[in-house]
């Protein structure tokens, strides 16, 4: 497992969020983890989001994981950080979208599928959910 | 005496903060009153109806203190749960123009024949010029299923948020 790139939201004086995106074989594995409560996300990830247009093409990746089931809040300003870095890499990635989220959390249920765009035929076809419990 | 998972959802809860000035919130308040909601809560009742307390406290609270009308005044954050219902009022100080605001969009909420996709629709609207704020409504109906009203006793204004507990426990 190689790691490819890490962000992190900084608020006052310590992590609340990260995300790491790493390389496991042929499928690139992404995490989110803490809670995004602040107002601009944005300003503390666009380096990483950088970082992810940059590397991400030259990895020849077949499959995404994406996991969200550490990712404990996320405010309604927090949604477009995660369609910035999702659709970003759906768009770079061909193949599956395996997505791993909580089973009793509202907006990794509802609001989720959303953020991820399943409702254009071109993503949802390749987006498999994997709906689990509390780590 | 053993005490079931059963039985503490018989618990009642209710909690009134009032806090003032608003002028000196220069902190995460919102997250600090959801975050020790989710855990009162989340100590008597499932999590996912913790994590719903958590969701509607910090979007009607953060709404309450960025949209507040006198930066000297008040907020108030009230919340009841019992077997029936989890109810959460929050009320800051209001032209009768905002108040105006607030009830047109959650009339739009209400009469809606699909609220997921009106927030699907709203997010995508205002993602083209990353807006601030104005999903912390439709948020709580369509992905929360909460009932919304709002009441104006002026200059307060108090935006509701009902849900039944019923299915949920």
């Amino acid at each position: 497992m190689k790691v490819l790139a890490y962000g992190e939201i900084m608020d006052g004086g310590a992590s609340v969020f990260s995300s790491v995106a790493k390389r496991d074989g042929k499928k690139l594995i992404m995490t989110f983890s803490g809670v995004i409560r602040i107002d601009y996300p944005y300003k503390h990830l666009q380096g990483y989001i950088a970082d992810l247009e940059r590397l991400i093409p030259e990895e020849n990746l077949e499959s995404v994981e994406f996991d969200f089931r550490e990712l404990s809040f996320c405010n309604s300003n927090g949604f477009y950080i995660i369609m910035d870095i999702t659709e970003l890499i759906i768009a770079q990635v061909d193949g599956p979208v395996f997505v791993k989220r909580l089973e009793d959390d509202d907006w990794q249920q509802e609001t989720l599928p959303i953020l991820l765009n399943v409702d254009e035929p071109d993503i949802g076809e390749r987006v498999v959910f994997e709906d689990l419990p509390e780590i | 005496m053993t005490v079931t998972e059963k039985d503490l959802t018989n618990t009642c809860i209710s909690t009134r903060y009032e806090l003032s000035p608003v002028r000196n919130f220069i902190g995460d308040l919102s997250g600090l009153l959801a975050s020790f909601a989710d855990e009162l809560i989340g100590a008597f009742f499932p999590r996912i109806i913790s994590k719903k307390a958590n969701i509607v406290i910090t979007e009607l609270v953060n709404n309450a203190i960025v949209n507040t009308a006198d930066e000297h005044s008040k907020i108030v954050l009230e919340t009841g749960i019992d077997r029936e219902s989890l109810v959460i009022r929050v009320t800051n100080v209001a032209a009768p123009e905002q108040y105006e605001a607030v009830r047109s969009r959650i009339e739009r909420i209400s009469t809606s024949d699909d609220p997921r996709k009106l927030l699907a629709a709203t997010i995508r609207e205002r993602r083209k010029e990353r807006l601030r704020g104005g999903l912390g409504l439709i948020r709580l109906a369509a992905e929360n299923k909460f009932e919304l009203s709002a009441m104006y006793d002026a200059p307060y204004l108090t935006v509701e948020s009902r849900i039944a507990l019923g299915g949920l426990l």
